[in-house]
């Protein structure tokens, strides 16, 4: 205060400028208001629907929800696959949260050594936010609700129920039906049913192999979604049940197959390798298609360990091998029956007999009998009985291979057939016209090449169910016959394998060879110890074949021994009743070593379960025998209604209440 | 008593009669800004007193009447102080910067014990007073262009450097806004203020591009595009701006904020409490809310046209530059306006240390208002 009129002018000045400038603060400060009320007005009143909508999706969810599986029956309703509920423990991974810490968490509820562990980490935090990987299935109630009760401490873990497939008879029918396993990077698809959100869901599985496979799409259903409320960490909050869209179940399939036919297979095959086809020679119903060695499909359903893996794949007797539909193999003497049709066929009388001295030399070979010795002087009916090469050498020597080639594509060789499975393999029906084709170094047919051909050995090769429609249609003798495996899908059923057109031959051929078949089992056959089926006048027919698999130098043992995978493969195919055939069964044991000794007493056991299961079969075994035949006696008609016993007099006299005697009595 | 009782020194310095001239119209609306605040915590707690809403209405309690009793103190103390605080300020700044805990990526706090408080905090007050002291001696003339103008320049600049580099951007940008605020409304020529907003203009894109740290360039890209990045850093704005508009006209009730509620919106009881509001209120409360906070800035500043002291003056209208800026700041970057910047609400959000920040600031304008009559020598020329 040292000039007070400076200091008054000063002042003056200092607040008259200090006033227009705190003006212009409250200026800003009112504009700037104003402008926040304005954006309000903008987002509150204009915008707000957008907005409102954006909140609703934030807070509600559809939890998807996978439809139960749909049930594989066999023929008569018997559950081959279905579904048992589940208890699963699954952790997501969201934001801040250490999936290696939870996992340490839950190891002390659950068994988790430290690799799963370190593997499930990874899963984890690879997985998109929010979606959980599943860390346990099939846990126990006392660790599913030990979990459950901690879950609010756990962000993240979540214990639920879920549904997981199960397959009643374990390996029975693994081939046939195949499994379900975890969805896999390479299953989703940009688009097309594979694209499905479901397929994300933990417990979500598609099918692989056989059934599962080829009808996953009917199997599935159609994914339910519940109506959550989840706050931002995608918890759930509330549940609204009004909200929810019911899942629909999977289609229910039905499958020709019988399940005591099947199970009893498998049994008779212990720990050979083979397989075996039934089909009902009327309709073309498979009722039993089983490859052995087999797997227990619900270990692939829960995720197979590296090691059992590898023993599976890497086992010799190759478990995971559809030897039914997959495997050829050649068949052997069992082509006898079709080289004996394409004889008759061809015109070749069957009475004609041919001389067997236990081989025949050919351009400059010679050509072995099984029979060191010779069959002797043998007819077409003999050497199918007898099963004699030289006959069937001779036979196909004379008709060629076309001829032979056409019959056996008739009668199913060479072709897949529509079973609705996926799997089978053509095998090889040579010709003349094959070999220009698919032997181009050699294009010419040799015409020893034929004689092999005649005994079903050389190039050809066959399937189970190829074997097994053979022999249908030959017990069937009219209808060039389908095999059927699925019986119907979620209750539509497909048409049936006689819906087919007539076999081009005649039926006094069939009849022939059926008669031949029929010798095969009868004393002196090549199958009669093993094809006794024991149900009285219910009889088998059948053909015996040994396939060689290797070529023997001489002096060594042919294929009755040593190494397993040298060993020859045992066939055999059979029909019955003779008389009026309903079964037709293919039997194939891998290097069994003899049709008759491996493959016709298997087959003999499996054609009695369904023979015994076939209720018009039974009731012709069960006949009553005939009422020995009796003198009425008239006597017996005036027999009195209760029995004539001659009571002592004095008993008479008892207390009432004693039922009325007889005629002879006092009363 | 009238308001003559002021302009009479025997009379003016009775505590009744500064009592008496507490502007309680401005305090009623404190306490209504502060109770919304405590319902929207008591809401978002689940309709519970704990944690947030308790604690908030119990703090802004004390801090009220630590308002009252400031508002006591004699103009010429606040004076005498201003320095001292502004020095005070900025050892802890440096104090800081060698012993703070790291919290959140920054280091902003000191811990003291028994509590632990932001330095920065202190600069806010400090900051307006020791500007203020420094222009109450200043002539006129000086303040509209001369060397004096580097004192200034320098007093905001060092705060402003030592919390940047904290890094607390948000506390940065507020001081040096207050203190531009401040220099330009005790007169400062025009043609600086253009040249200088050329210069700032100018300065701003290599600013953004390097200097800034990551987040906080991801902070302002989010701002300008916000949906490049929905779940990242452009999700507090989204979510917010889904809190806002789905609030509509009434709001959805209260407790019924599903944003709120359901954890969409982060830090819901802090910086997007008033996103919070707005869904549970609507347009009508969000602009009641709003009409509250104008009318504490218009008095706030009415103050500071009553004072016949520069340093009142200057210090009522900076400190209501100091509020005004929280306000508008936190307002825009709720509605989307603005990058993401800690600045929560004043008084509406939670936390004790900008809440007692504004609250002594407060104190000061009050005492501005009850002494506003008071003569406050300059002491000897602008420093000293």
């Amino acid at each position: 205060m040292t000039e007070p009129s400076i200091f008054f002018h000063e002042v003056n000045e200092r607040q008259g400028l200090f006033h227009r400038r705190a003006f212009l603060l409250g200026g800003v400060a009112g504009l700037g208001l104003t402008a926040l009320g304005a954006r309000l007005a903008h987002l509150q009143l204009l915008e707000t629907r957008r907005y409102e909508q954006l909140a609703v999706s934030n807070q509600f969810n559809f939890k998807l929800v996978p439809p139960p599986r749909g049930l594989i029956l066999d023929r008569n309703g018997v559950i081959l696959a279905s579904n048992r509920p589940n208890f699963r423990l699954l952790v997501a991974h969201d934001g801040d949260l250490s999936p290696k810490a939870t996992l340490k968490t839950l190891a002390q509820f659950v068994p988790l050594d430290a690799d799963r562990q370190a593997r499930l980490a990874r899963d984890i935090s690879r997985s998109p936010r929010r979606t959980p990987v599943s860390v346990m299935e099939d846990m126990s109630w006392e660790q599913f609700s030990a979990i459950n009760i901690r879950a609010p401490e756990l962000p993240g873990v979540t214990a639920d129920m879920g549904e997981v497939r199960v397959y009643p008879h374990g390996g029975t029918f693994a081939h046939v039906i195949g499994y379900v396993a975890k969805v896999n990077k390479e299953d989703l698809r940009p688009a097309g049913p594979n694209a499905d959100p479901i397929l994300l869901h933990p417990g979500f599985r598609i099918g692989r192999q056989g059934v599962e496979e080829a009808f996953d799409l009917d199997l599935r259903g159609k994914p339910g979604a519940q109506k959550v409320q989840v706050d931002a960490n995608g918890r759930e909050v509330h549940h609204d049940p009004d909200g929810d869209i019911p899942a629909i179940p999977g289609k229910e399939i039905q499958l020709t197959l019988d399940v005591d036919v099947q199970n009893r297979a498998l049994e008779v095959f212990g720990e050979e390798s083979g397989g075996a086809v039934m089909i009902d020679c009327r309709t073309g119903d498979i009722l039993c298609m089983l490859s052995a060695p087999s797997f227990d499909a619900n270990r692939f359903v829960r995720g197979l360990q590296g090691a059992e893996y590898r023993a599976l794949a890497n086992y010799e007797r190759k478990p995971l091998l559809d030897k039914c539909l997959s495997g050829t193999y050649p068949p052997g003497s069992t082509f006898k029956t079709m080289t004996a049709m394409a004889a008759l066929t061809a015109g070749v009388d069957p009475e004609g007999r041919v001389f067997c001295g236990g081989g025949l030399g050919f351009g400059g070979r010679y050509f072995r009998c099984h029979k060191p010795g010779g069959h002797g002087s043998q007819n077409m009916r003999d050497a199918l009985k007898n099963s004699c090469d030289v006959y069937f050498y001779t036979v196909a020597a004379r008709i060629g291979p076309d001829r032979i080639a056409k019959v056996a594509e008739q009668f199913g060789f060479g072709q897949t057939f529509d079973i609705g499975i996926p799997g089978q393999k053509k095998g090889i029906v040579p010709s003349t016209e094959w070999v220009r084709k698919h032997r181009p170094k050699d294009p010419k047919w040799h015409p020893g090449e034929s004689l092999s051909y005649g005994i079903g050995q050389g190039m050809l090769t066959v399937n189970a169910l190829q074997l097994a429609v053979m022999t249908a249609r030959l017990a069937n003798g009219k209808k060039a016959l389908n095999p059927r495996l699925i019986r119907s899908v979620g209750g539509r059923e497909l048409p049936s394998g006689a819906e087919a057109p007539d076999l081009p031959f005649d039926p006094e051929h069939i009849a022939y060879v059926r008669a031949g078949m029929a010798a095969v089992t009868e004393a002196g056959g090549t199958g009669y110890r093993a094809s006794q089926l024991g149900l009285g006048d219910v009889l088998m027919a059948g053909k015996t074949g040994t396939a060689q698999v290797f070529s023997y130098k001489a002096g060594m043992a042919r294929g009755k021994g040593g190494a397993w995978r040298l060993r020859d493969h045992g066939l055999f195919v059979a029909f019955a009743p003779i008389d009026e055939p309903r079964y037709a069964l293919s039997v194939i044991v891998q290097h069994g070593m003899g049709g008759s000794t491996a493959a016709a007493p298997r087959a003999r056991e499996i054609m009695r379960v369904a023979l015994l299961k076939d209720p018009e079969i039974r009731a012709r075994i069960e006949k009553p025998l005939p009422m020995p035949e009796m003198v009425p006696d008239e006597g017996l008609n005036e027999v009195p209604e209760a029995p004539t016993v001659i009571e002592p007099p004095l008993a008479a006299t008892r207390a009432a209440g004693v039922p009325p005697r007889g005629a002879g009595g006092p009363a | 008593m009238t308001v003559s009782a002021l302009t009479r020194p025997g009379e003016r310095d009775r505590l009744v009669v500064k009592f008496s001239e507490i502007d309680w119209v401005f305090c009623l609306a404190l306490c209504l800004i502060a109770g919304a605040g405590g319902v929207m915590l008591f809401s978002i707690a689940g309709s519970s007193w704990e944690p947030w809403a308790i604690n908030h209405l119990s703090r802004f309690g004390l801090c009220f009447f630590l308002m009252i009793g400031l508002a006591m103190i004699d103009l010429r103390v606040w004076f005498a102080l201003a320095y001292p605080v502004y020095g005070a300020g900025l050892l802890l700044l440096v104090a800081v910067e060698a012993v703070g805990d790291v919290r959140l990526g920054a280091q902003r706090w000191l811990d003291l014990g028994f509590m632990s408080f932001q330095p920065s905090e202190v600069m806010k007050v400090g900051i307006v007073m020791a500007l203020a002291r420094f222009y109450h001696g200043l002539s006129a003339e000086s303040a509209r262009m001369s060397w004096w103008l580097l004192v200034p320049a320098i007093m905001i600049a060092a705060p402003v450097l030592l919390v940047a580099h904290q890094p607390d951007l948000g506390t940065a940008l507020l001081i040096t806004m207050t203190g531009v605020a401040i220099v330009v409304m005790a007169g400062l020529s025009w043609r600086i203020i253009g040249i200088g907003v050329l210069a700032l203009a100018a300065a701003i894109p290599p600013f953004v591009l390097f200097v800034l740290h990551d987040y906080q360039r991801a902070r302002v890209m989010t701002f300008l595009d916000p949906e490049s990045d929905p779940s990242g850093s452009g999700y507090h704005i989204l979510q917010s701006k889904i809190a806002l508009g789905s609030g509509g006209l009434l709001g959805k009730g209260y407790g019924l904020g599903s944003q709120s509620q359901l954890n969409f919106l982060p830090e819901k009881q802090t910086d997007f409490i008033f996103a919070t509001l707005a869904e549970e209120f609507g347009f009508v409360g969000c602009v009641s809310v709003l009409i509250l906070y104008a009318a504490v800035i218009f008095m706030s500043l009415r103050t500071a046209y009553l004072s016949h002291s520069h340093f009142g003056r200057l210090a009522a209208a900076g400190l209501t530059a100091t509020f005004t800026l929280y306000v508008l700041i936190n307002g825009a970057m709720v509605m989307g306006l603005a990058p993401v910047v800690g600045v929560p609400m004043p008084l509406l959000s939670y936390g004790g240390t900008v809440m007692l920040t504004v609250m002594i600031g407060f104190g000061l304008v009050q005492s501005v208002r009850v002494h506003r009559y008071s003569e406050v020598t300059s002491g000897k020329g602008a420093l000293l």
